[in-house]
């Protein structure tokens, strides 16, 4: 008998991501539609993301601090540097301090190299919660709608049910990949980050009380006897009266003829 | 009136239920599904009269017909998984004992029926290993307890009552209870697995403190090597002894070891003759046709009596002998080979009788395969495929092709059409390639569900993927490019290094040309690309267990290469509670780099599922129109994944969570939690939704949650996908219901345009597939009223199982592990294989078959009334102008 190998328990699928351009000029004209689109559109993921935080069912509060680092070079092992700190005073209510340096010119310029060149924008954060355990996980966002967005992105921290931080990932809010659009270099220095603190929602349960009511309102209804129906005859049997009318109508039409055959 | 309307209802409400039963008649039974009963290989088999009786590893006791292999009965006792049966006794009735290490059940059975006639249990508290025999109608239970003593009790075989008390042996040199074995009365023990060992034997039953002690030397010739000691089949109590070249048979005759001085293999098997006792043995055999022979000798002297060469079947492994019967002239043998498979051999003829292959009781890996179309239709299609645009090139070649239809024509045509694996029009006729456990593939055809063709791969065994062991398929390449064969390609570990194999093949024929390829590299990930080569070939993209990218074929490389900065790929290592996605971003031509993009991380709770949608699948709708006309479009996005995490927690016992996650970013989409709730946790993932199920602690009882994602009433952008661009978190709406069974399998029916509506598949542990409709688990909406106006079914919280809805009708299907669904050509029909112990085929039609007549449809009356109307319109016509002409003339 030999021994078992190791075996690596990984599991086997794929993902091919669907990445367009959109630069000709059918849609440069479209472009002031598109943008009114993309407003309402970030208006829909506030409200979205809203709801997750109100509907918070954590049994224990806790704060996480979170350190992020970010990479404006698109490496396979890239070099961090610092980005800044947040807060999240309290997972319930999902209230989050924000501070943030802004880019120098040497880093605005990375970045919209890095925009140029369709490549990725990443950040680490190093998660600590209040009992001091550290987490790390990296994400990545398409560097060219971090510019095009003018370095407006958000960042979800997801939870779990006991408040674990499971995955932060950066979003860049946008209905399309990327316009195209070039971003002139001061709009690329001030972060303007929104942090949701997005929580494991309780599942739904089997609706069994509702339904019982339902049939014995029913069950109720039948031991008191028929209601009254008190609508008038014409809106009772409208759809009986109808096609007879119809159908009167249609033999009258054409019977005058057949006297004057005879 | 308005009880009327109660009453109108209702009818609708029972007319909706009643369109989605599909129950079939009895006279369609078995028109287009069959099932195949298997028991395992083969543990222990006894002739009886015209019965053999077998139980297998599988734990299946079960009567074959000796004539053609047949299962008479089958009685399936408790899951092999942590109970082993230990002893197949047959006297009047048969006897089984099986269980685990503190329980042992002893059951008997009626021989012609199968019908269990008594059942008792040896209760025992230690954890010893127990070991079983029967002496003179008596069984006997040995516990070797190790440098210590043997407990020996003695029970009636019919009632279980115990005979004397249990006796203890002294047995301080008893140092390792696989040294041991046991024969007839004799516990026989080997000291060491060397040459200086001792040789214990004692006669447990009748003179329990005489020990007999034999040093190994005398026995074996060369001094090298292990020494083994093995039990053999005999009415006497006899044992073998082997070392690496030399096999010895001994006899204990009156506590004094008499050794068989003939050549013996190691696994030799003895019986009875109407004069003597006889030995069978197997051995290799120089002649390249007929490999095997059987060798009977004198088990006394040792004399060869005869020599057999076999008609043994290419293609199957190695045999060994499980059982024989000898009568007057001929005898049988019943061989059970390395890949699982039971034959019967005639002899002196040494003519296989009939063979039953179990490896097909344990399933792995499935695809469905279309078949190449006729060869007239390919010529056909080939007679307007031409290189050249020369008038002359193109009609020489026309004539040629139409040269060759003629004579095809004339002459018949070739393999393909002969053997009836051509294409029909509804693409009802497939090939179900499957591979098993033991490495045997298998091509089944879904007509017959007989054996198209069969290979043995030696030395392979499956993945273990979260739990669950699969071997991968991939369709390189369909049967649809004639005259390019369709190509399938099975990933698999090696037995012995756990490196990975490739095996390359033929679908449609079985043929390989390569055969086994070994990588040498152990396979994390394996993905089949979707870009086709000049071929039509898909690549298949390899990640090592150090995150290493392969190509294979490798000559795919540079194909691979222009589409690969736009693979992302993600990995699951549920040891540690990891989700990590990845890019290849910085790939270049020779070497395919993995660069991190996104990590989840959900320990300390263990990942239980990992699933994305089935990549042929296809949304045909994009919204759900609502009642008040607008559309509500669907969250479609090919991307997502969902993650079942189960997590211990000391207040709720178990918690289940369950993720959406977008496989590019990593952006959670949805989560949601249950407590008190625990596996075994099924999950299904189509279009814009997500089934799971779980069992729910608190109420004692198993749920099913369906989710449904929605992008809301504006879509975000109607063209393009893009899992980058953000723009709206889905919707949710979610529903739970109370599932009243034990489910242990889900799976999702599959059409080609994904038009059909789609059924609920789920495999429950009474062995009937049920199929729920979606439509009853679809959520509903809380402001929008439910009723058979809008379509829709008002929400009751337990689904009706309805026996209609078994797919399986009355075939009860033992120990499922799998549903496999695929596509036929017609988009109202989906294929299902149904595998575990059993295997099941059928069809089912979800919206009924709407793209089809009626099997029933009465063809001879539409030609009749359409003639009869045709001709009643010309002789009115004729009437009418004969009328009229009169009428003129008046």
């Amino acid at each position: 008998m030999q021994a078992n190998p190791i075996k690596t328990n990984k599991k086997l699928s794929i993902n091919n991501s669907i990445i367009t351009y959109k630069s000709n000029i059918f849609l440069i004209i479209n472009f002031n539609k598109d943008s009114t689109m993309f407003v309402i559109n970030q208006l829909a993921v506030l409200t979205a993301l809203l709801s997750y935080v109100l509907g918070s069912n954590l049994e224990h509060d806790g704060s996480v601090t979170i350190r992020l680092q970010q990479a404006l070079v698109f490496e396979q092992f890239p070099v961090w540097s610092e980005r800044g700190n947040i807060t999240i005073q309290s997972l319930r209510l999902g209230q989050a301090t924000v501070d943030q340096k802004p880019l120098s010119l040497e880093e605005q310029k990375l970045l919209r190299d890095l925009a140029a060149r369709n490549s990725y924008y990443q950040i680490k954060s190093i998660v600590t919660s209040n009992d001091g355990s550290e987490r790390t996980f990296v994400s990545s966002v398409k560097a060219c709608m971090l510019a095009e967005s003018e370095l407006d992105d958000r960042l979800s921290v997801s939870i779990d049910y006991m408040g674990r931080v499971i995955g932060v990932t950066l979003v860049v809010a946008s209905n399309s990949a990327c316009e195209g659009i070039i971003v002139p270099l001061e709009k690329l220095k001030f972060f303007n980050t929104v942090v949701y603190v997005r929580h494991s929602e309780t599942g739904p349960i089997p609706d069994t009380a509702s339904f019982i009511q339902k049939i014995e309102r029913e069950k109720e209804a039948k031991e008191k006897g028929e209601t009254k129906d008190n609508r008038s005859f014409l809106a009772k049997y409208w759809m009986y009266i109808i096609p007879l009318l119809i159908f009167m109508a249609i033999s009258s039409a054409s019977n005058p003829e057949a006297p004057q055959g005879q | 009136m308005a009880k009327f309307e109660k009453l109108l209802l209702k009818i609708t409400l029972i007319i909706i239920h009643l369109h989605y039963s599909f129950a079939i008649y009895e006279d369609q039974v078995g028109k287009f599904d069959w099932k195949r009963s298997f028991i395992g290989k083969t543990k222990f088999a006894e002739f009886e009269s015209k019965r053999i009786i077998v139980v297998t590893d599988e734990n299946v006791l079960a009567s074959l017909n000796a004539n053609n292999g047949q299962i008479v009965w089958r009685q399936v006792l408790e899951t092999p998984k942590d109970n082993t049966v230990k002893l197949l006794y047959i006297d009047r009735d048969i006897y089984t004992i099986n269980g685990a290490l503190n329980g042992w059940i002893v059951r008997g059975w009626d021989i012609m029926t199968g019908s269990l006639v008594t059942e008792w249990s040896i209760p025992t508290e230690k954890m010893d290993i127990s070991e079983f025999l029967v002496l003179d109608g008596r069984l006997v239970n040995i516990v070797p307890i190790v440098g210590s003593h043997l407990e020996i009790s003695t029970y009636y075989l019919s009632t279980g009552e115990l005979i004397g008390k249990t006796s203890k042996i002294s047995t301080p040199w008893l140092t390792d209870a696989s040294n041991c074995i046991f024969a007839k009365s004799y516990y026989i023990c080997i000291s060491s697995n060397d040459y200086s060992g001792q040789l214990y034997y004692i006669d447990f039953l009748y003179k329990s403190d005489k020990l007999n002690t034999k040093s190994l030397q005398g026995f074996l010739e060369d001094l090298l090597g292990p020494v083994y000691i093995l039990r053999v089949n005999s009415d006497r109590p006899a044992f073998l002894l082997a070392s690496r070249s030399t096999v010895k048979l001994i006899e204990i005759e009156n506590d004094n070891l008499v050794v068989k001085n003939y050549d013996i293999s190691t696994t030799p098997f003895i019986a009875k003759n109407e004069e003597q006792q006889i030995l069978y043995q197997l051995e290799a055999s120089s002649n390249p046709e007929k490999l095997i022979n059987v060798v009977t000798k004198d088990y006394t002297t040792g004399e060869e009596l005869s020599r057999i060469d076999l008609e043994y079947p290419v293609g199957l492994g190695a045999p060994t002998i499980v059982a024989s019967s000898s009568k007057k002239h001929n005898s049988f043998l019943l061989l059970s080979t390395s890949d699982n498979a039971l034959l019967l051999v005639k002899l002196p003829e040494g003519k296989v009788h009939w063979t039953r292959e179990e490896a097909l009781s344990d399933i792995v890996a499935t695809e469905f395969f279309e078949l190449p179309v006729s060869e007239l239709d390919a010529s056909i299609e080939n007679e307007f495929k031409t290189n050249s645009n020369n008038i002359i090139n193109m009609l020489v070649h026309r004539l040629t092709t139409q040269a060759k239809q003629l004579s095809n024509l004339i002459f018949g045509s070739q393999l393909l059409s002969d053997s009836g694996l051509v294409r029909d029009k509804f693409g009802f006729h497939k090939l179900i390639v499957v591979a098993t456990r033991i490495g045997k593939l298998f091509a089944l055809d879904t007509i017959s569900g007989s054996i198209a063709w069969s290979y043995r791969l030696p030395n392979v065994k499956p993945f273990n993927i979260l739990d669950e062991d699969k071997m991968l398929l991939f369709i390189q390449r369909t049967a649809r490019y004639a005259p390019l064969p369709a190509q399938c390609m099975l990933l698999a570990e090696d037995l012995i290094t756990g490196d990975s194999i490739v095996f390359q093949f033929d679908p449609i024929t079985g043929y390989s040309k390569n055969g086994i390829e070994k990588l040498n590299v152990k396979i994390a990930q394996a993905i089949l690309l979707p870009h086709e080569d000049e071929n039509q070939l898909k690549a298949v993209l390899l990640l090592s267990s150090n995150n290493d990218a392969l190509v294979y074929p490798s000559s795919a490389k540079s194909l691979v290469f222009k589409h690969i900065k736009h693979t992302h790929i993600y990995l699951s290592d549920s040891a540690n509670g990891i989700l990590k996605g990845f890019n290849f971003y910085h790939s270049t031509e020779d070497d395919f780099k993995l660069t991190p993009t996104w990590e989840m991380k959900f320990y300390p709770s263990k990942l239980v599922s990992v699933n994305v949608k089935h990549p042929n699948e296809r949304v045909h709708s994009q919204g759900r129109v609502l009642p008040d006309r607008s559309v509500y479009y669907k969250y479609v996005n090919p991307n997502l994944i969902s993650v079942a995490t189960v997590s211990e927690d000391p207040i709720h016992k178990h918690v289940l969570s369950i993720y959406l996650v977008d496989g590019i970013t990593g952006l959670v989409m949805y989560s949601a939690s249950h407590k008190r709730a625990k596996g075994p946790i099924h999950v299904v993932h189509s279009e814009n939704w997500l089934v799971y199920s779980y069992f729910n602690e608190r109420f004692r009882r198993t749920e099913v949650v369906s989710a449904e994602l929605y992008e809301g009433h504006v879509q975000s952008n109607s063209t393009v996908f893009s899992s980058h661009a953000v723009s709206v978190l889905p919707h949710v709406q979610t529903q739970s219901y109370i599932l009243p069974a034990n489910p242990v399998k889900f799976a999702v029916t599959l059409t080609e345009k994904g038009i059909t509506n789609k059924f609920l598949l789920i495999a429950l542990s009474t062995g009937a597939v049920i199929e729920i409709p979606w439509l009853l688990l679809q959520p509903r909406f809380n402001d929008i009223p439910c009723g058979p106006e809008e379509s829709c079914i008002p929400y009751m919280p337990e689904i009706p199982l309805s026996s209609e809805a078994i797919i399986n009708y009355n075939q009860t299907l033992y120990r499922i592990k799998g549903i496999e669904v695929a596509p036929a050509r017609l988009e109202s029909t989906s294929h299902i294989l149904v595998h575990g112990l059993d295997m099941f085929y059928t069809r089912v039609a979800p919206s009924k078959t709407f793209d089809v007549l009626k099997e029933d449809f009465d063809h001879l009356m539409i030609v009749l009334v359409l003639t009869g109307l045709i001709a009643a319109s010309y002789i009115t016509k004729y009437l009418a102008s004969k009328k009229t002409l009169k009428q003129l003339w008046k």
